[in-house]
């Protein structure tokens, strides 16, 4: 793993899945009138025959995008989470999950990411997708891992949500690094922890920040990334578990429906009494700003992980401090 | 999955005995037609083993079923159908019976508990490339599959079977406007319309404004054809009118009732609740159709 603050790289999705395309003739895409922001103008320019632009119409879009995957195609379909999810939860229902089709839902800008305030903010699209039959929920963490999440995509069988970071997208994991579609990693921390941290996408570097920060207090640390929420690696979740004595959960989203959620079910599916605290946007609308400022104030920021797993451990005296990781112009750190 | 595909094999035959409903005149009684009062009545037993059901779908699109599945118009095997309003997949049980897609005797089983046959269309239909249940749905699936066959350069239509009612939600429309955008693609694209008049709530008309609707679709890009939806003669010659410039917009003006004379006119058809009377006086009258178009 590298260290922060990350390196970033451009449209690693964009130029994944146009690179992919240019072989798969079956791979179509489609889009909501967010074809830069979704990083699929590198798609349209490149092979423009197969690139259609729906306009604002997400449920249409969803149709068409069903149409397409029933005669054959793989159908990645590109917009905002907050559209993707909310406008046509029923379409994706009925038109996708149900018949099990191969439509690659990608949502960017997720949780408090976007500056936008609550109409532009998908902070339960986990939630959504992860209840629906046959649709799996995907959140990379990093450019690596979205340029091998694009090509396993392409194999996969039946329906997906990915949920993806807009903008440059750091550099955390070395090229060695493998993304597998059934598997959650121990990035730090094999055998027994004080405080097992369990992470996806944009939370990731923030609880590898933590980590280090109460590791320096003398606490051992555990460090899991689940970039697939669903299904989620329930046995490598449990067996981190088994050995913690505090299990905190991080996610850009609600704290009812996501990640959490998920480690909460595997957790009292096992029987297992080990504390579950999760960091997250707690059950609120959030309102405009930076994400900065926003993760800070909703507790999504490195402090807001040190400080739950601080507490959860009923460690004396202050609360350690997160030291904040200046980035540069090109790179990128956690808040 | 292209329609029809792996389910019975009808030999060649079957579908080359059908009749052109075009050069016939409207008021003789063409074979076509006879499959029209075959699905009402297929309709009708299927409906009175539990005594309610979507009959009134059945009744109003009998003719544009039986132009489809026996006029020739829809060629199986090679062209894509999606029934958009699930609700009416009771018409196409009843015409897969009549021309060998399905044995008749399943019709028995329609809306029970197990069956095959559900009483609103779903993944476990057969017969169709895609038949929907939530409304408003399936012309944007359609929009998809003409899509798919531009691209795969084949010369297959994509027929979209769509009621009135549903028209109240905006992804029709949304669709209406992709496929108008995309009409160079779009040729092989044909939204058959039954402009019924009901819904849950009793009329459309008394629910919102859906008019005019012929002049929506036109405003939206598509060609348009409005035909009396209870004359199968209209209703071939409309299908094959169209031009492959513009997706078409066949929208047949029907009602609930069929225009069948026991029927009373205050009846709420969209639902219907069939009671032993009103079985045996349809039964009667569909009979009789049938026996004096048969002497």
């Amino acid at each position: 793993m590298r260290e922060p603050p990350y390196a970033t790289v451009l449209k690693p999705y964009g130029e994944a899945l146009t690179a992919l395309a240019r072989t798969r003739p079956e791979i179509v895409c489609l889009g909501a009138d967010l074809t830069r922001q979704t990083e699929t103008d590198l798609f349209r320019d490149a092979i423009p025959e197969r690139f259609f632009n729906a306009g604002m119409a997400e449920a249409n879009m969803i149709g068409i995008a069903a149409g397409l995957a029933r005669a054959g195609h793989v159908v990645f379909v590109n917009t905002f989470g907050v559209f993707c999810t909310r406008r046509c939860f029923d379409q994706i229902a009925m038109a996708v999950a149900y018949p099990r089709l191969n439509v690659r839902l990608v949502g960017f800008m997720p949780g408090l990411s976007s500056p936008g305030g609550p109409s532009h903010q998908a902070i339960e699209d986990v939630a959504l997708m992860r209840a629906l039959p046959n649709m799996m929920v995907l959140e990379p963490a990093d450019a690596t891992e979205i340029r091998q999440a694009v090509v396993a995509l392409a194999g996969h069988v039946g329906p997906v949500y990915m949920r993806l970071k807009r903008g440059e997208s750091p550099l955390i994991f070395e090229e060695s690094h493998r993304l597998q579609l059934d598997r959650a990693q121990i990035l730090a921390g094999r055998g027994h922890s004080d405080v097992c941290l369990i992470a996806a996408g944009m939370m990731l570097p923030a609880a590898l920040a933590a980590a280090r920060t109460l590791e320096r207090e003398g606490l051992a640390v555990a460090v899991i990334n689940a970039p697939v929420i669903k299904p989620l690696d329930g046995a490598t979740i449990l067996a981190a578990a088994r050995e913690s004595r505090v299990i905190i959960s991080a996610e850009n989203h609600s704290i009812i429906g996501g990640l959490g959620s998920a480690v909460a079910e595997v957790l009292a599916g096992a029987g297992l009494g080990v504390p579950l605290h999760r960091v997250g946007i707690a059950d609120v609308f959030a309102e405009s700003g930076s994400r900065e400022y926003l993760f800070s104030r909703y507790g999504l920021d490195t402090q807001a992980i040190v400080r739950t797993a601080w507490e959860a451990l009923a460690r004396p005296g202050p609360v350690p401090c997160a030291p904040s990781v200046p980035a540069s112009p090109g790179t990128y750190a956690p808040v | 999955m292209t329609l029809l595909q792996g389910l019975i094999k009808l030999p060649q035959h079957r579908w080359r005995a059908t009749v052109d409903g075009s050069t016939m005149p409207s008021q003789q009684y063409s074979p076509v037609r006879r499959l029209a009062t075959r699905i009402r009545l297929n309709a009708t037993r299927m409906v009175a083993i539990q005594g309610f059901g979507y009959l009134g779908q059945a009744l109003s699109s009998a003719e544009i079923f039986a132009t489809l599945f026996g006029g020739g118009v829809l060629r199986p095997g090679h062209d894509r159908f999606v029934l958009s309003p699930g609700h009416y997949v009771i018409a196409l049980y009843a015409v897969a019976a009549e021309v060998g897609l399905l044995d008749p005797a399943e019709l028995a089983s329609y809306g029970r508990d197990g069956t095959q046959l559900e009483a609103i269309g779903s993944e476990r239909t057969p017969l169709v490339d895609l038949v929907c249940g939530s409304l408003g749905q399936g012309l944007s699936a359609a929009v998809g599959f003409a899509l798919a066959s531009q691209l795969a350069g084949e010369q297959r239509d994509t027929f979209a079977f769509l009621s009135d009612g549903e028209m109240e939600e905006g992804q029709v429309w949304e669709a209406a406007m992709f496929a108008s955008h995309q009409r160079r693609r779009m040729g092989r694209l044909i939204a058959i319309i039954d402009a019924n008049n009901s819904q849950v709530d009793g009329a459309v008309s008394s629910v919102t404004t859906l008019e005019p609707l012929a002049d929506k679709w036109r405003a939206f890009g598509w060609q348009v054809l409005e035909v009396d939806g209870h004359d199968v003669a209209a209703l071939d010659q409309a299908l094959k009118r169209r031009s492959p410039d513009a997706p078409l917009a066949l929208i047949a003006r029907t009602s609930c009732l069929g225009r069948l004379r026991c029927l009373p006119t205050t009846l709420d058809a969209h639902f219907l609740k069939l009671d032993e009377p009103l079985r045996a006086a349809l039964e009667r009258e569909l009979t009789q159709e049938l026996a004096s178009a048969d002497a």
